[in-house]
């Protein structure tokens, strides 16, 4: 089981017109006994009875109250508080499959079953040297979005029932997160992400990284859809005696369906966006109420420093400084430093930014976090054509270059008389 | 009041090329503007977004980065690096509208004296044209 040997069998295609002339996605259609719910766990039993998987990583309800937390079930029984997709998203997936793999890799078979922006996250943070994929199974599924964690909290019985009408609606609901509501990565898409590489990325196909994928739309809660993304996920199938050769297009035609409304609203979201966060009163005043708890970054699951910069002494200076800068400004404002703390961490971070909105869930103070740092992700990542989350053996944008790249970043261009030609030719 | 005003720049100049670039032309007294205040760095990929940024804005009216010419690095690929860095942090700035084009990413060779005395003195032009940092001024900042 190593992950470099995943090949797909179909060759990648773009446009539309490919999409619809290549052939169907072949996988598994599951008849659903009662709930999609039980009809999921029956499945996690069964690779746990096997002995397919030593353990499994599910999002669960804690007994008797509202909240939701990830189990990592060895007792295939306890499977039972599993809620394959829960109303809201309480810890990030990435965040809490990362803890398990801290200290190297293990010997035992992991699965994990995660949202899809939750599997771009442990994508970014194994490309990051994170968490190490190996042993570790992932199993993606279909996500109508969730519901803001702070509405929930507030009360959880109504925002459960909003949370049930949107799955039946997929999506189409006021009630979801704002960044579920333009969410076009809900699924797993075998071609065409909504932006396209170049040789400014390396790696090979364009290949989603879930190794089983649970797809639900179109299934009417009568079937579900598993579509085997890997050779390990076609074996891990194999061994549940469950054949492949059923064709997946309903539930293809569905995705790219929804996904195309799902594209249209991110679509607007930038034309508003992208003035909302424009100059630097705009920008200040989004995060005029930021109390600088750095929760935003604390629940980030790409922001995986041990030792975050701006929660170091380093930033901190010798009052004649302060007072310095209070004089260029005519005041200093308290808490110090937080347009510096936000610019910084999306520097450092935009590039891996999956849109998963667990910033967003984290603010006490309702900022838009997700939605300001998805406006600036997407254009970033367009400019470096590089889509997180979805290669393994992809390399981060930052950890690497082409020689010959970026000219126009660099002053002056050709204009005055210089040494560079030569310099080149020296090497 | 343009033409009363200073600019405060910070360069960042990577110590093997544009630093010594620097000392070439401050030896051959070349003519260089005072406001660029020079901060010696090992390699421009030492540059971390936040040195850039914390320049902005806490007071620095432009931020230059300077090292060796691309193949030219003394750590074989740290330049590069920078550069993709650079243009990210550009980008974001680009993408927010806070003047982008308060930083600067020149490549000066050790042996390029008049290269950085060019690089420096057409800088603070321009950014004395383009007046105080409103980053450093405002105070909802």
């Amino acid at each position: 089981m190593v992950n470099g040997d995943v090949k797909r069998e179909e060759t990648p295609m773009n446009s539309a017109q490919d999409m619809k002339n290549r052939n169907s996605l072949k996988g598994k259609i599951v008849l659903v006994d009662g709930e999609n719910r039980k009809t999921i766990i029956d499945l996690m039993k069964q690779l746990l009875e096997k002995k397919c998987l030593d353990a499994i990583l599910v999002p669960s309800q804690v007994p008797d109250t509202d909240s939701y937390t990830w189990l990592l079930v060895q007792e295939g029984s306890l499977l039972d508080l599993c809620d394959p997709l829960p109303p809201v998203m309480t810890v990030q997936g990435g965040k809490a499959l990362s803890s398990l793999t801290k200290h190297g890799e293990m010997e035992a078979n992991i699965g994990a079953l995660m949202r899809p922006c939750e599997i771009e996250a442990v994508v970014e943070l194994h490309k990051l040297k994170q968490i190490d994929l190996d042993h570790i199974i992932l199993f993606s599924i279909d996500c109508p979005g969730t519901v803001p964690l702070s509405d929930y909290m507030r009360d959880p019985q109504k925002m459960a029932e909003n949370f049930k009408e949107s799955i039946k609606k997929w999506g189409e609901s006021e009630s979801l997160r704002p960044i579920c509501q333009i969410c076009d990565r809900f699924s797993l898409f075998p071609f065409a992400p909504s932006s396209p590489k170049s040789s400014l990325s390396q790696g090979g196909a364009d290949l989603p990284a879930s190794d089983i994928h649970i797809g639900l739309l179109g299934g009417n809660d009568e079937k579900i859809f598993l579509w085997p993304v890997t050779q390990r996920g076609k074996d891990l199938l194999k061994k549940l005696d469950l054949s492949v050769h059923d064709n997946l297009e309903v539930w293809e035609s569905k995705v790219e369906e929804v996904r195309e409304e799902k594209l249209k609203k991110r679509t607007a979201f930038h034309d508003e966006w992208s003035t909302k966060i424009k100059g630097v009163d705009n920008f200040a005043a989004i995060f005029d109420e930021c109390i600088n708890c750095h929760n935003c970054m604390e629940a980030c699951p790409v922001c995986y420093c041990q030792q975050c910069y701006f929660d170091s002494q380093l930033l901190t200076l010798t009052p004649e400084a302060y007072l310095e800068r209070a004089q260029k400004r005519g005041s200093l404002r308290f808490p110090l430093d937080t347009l510096l703390f936000h610019i910084g961490r999306m520097s450092h971070m935009a590039l891996s930014c999956v849109s998963c909105g667990a910033c967003e869930d984290a603010c006490p103070m309702s900022i838009p976090v997700a939605q300001v740092f998805t406006a600036v992700g997407d254009q970033v990542q367009d400019y470096f054509k590089y889509v997180p989350g979805r290669e393994k053996e992809e390399s981060p944008p930052l950890q690497i270059f082409l020689e010959d790249e970026f000219g126009d970043v660099e002053t002056p261009g050709d204009g005055l008389e210089t040494s560079h030609g030569e310099a080149k030719e020296n090497v | 009041m343009d033409t009363e005003f200073k600019p405060n720049i910070v360069g960042f100049l990577c110590n093997w090329c544009s630093y010594a670039g620097a000392d070439l032309a401050g030896s051959s007294k070349m003519e260089i503007e005072p406001s660029l205040s020079v901060i010696r760095v090992m390699c421009s990929s030492r540059i971390n977004s936040n040195l850039v940024l914390s320049s902005l804005l806490w007071g620095a009216d432009g931020v230059l980065v300077a090292g060796c010419h691309p193949g030219d690095c003394h750590y074989e690929r740290g330049n590069y690096y920078a550069r993709r860095r650079f243009a990210l942090l550009k980008k974001i700035l680009e993408v927010l509208d806070l003047e982008p084009d308060r930083l600067q990413l020149s490549w000066i060779s050790a042996s390029e004296g008049k290269r950085y005395s060019e690089v420096v003195n057409t800088f603070a032009e321009h950014i004395s044209q383009a007046g105080p940092n409103s980053l450093a001024h405002n105070p909802k900042v």
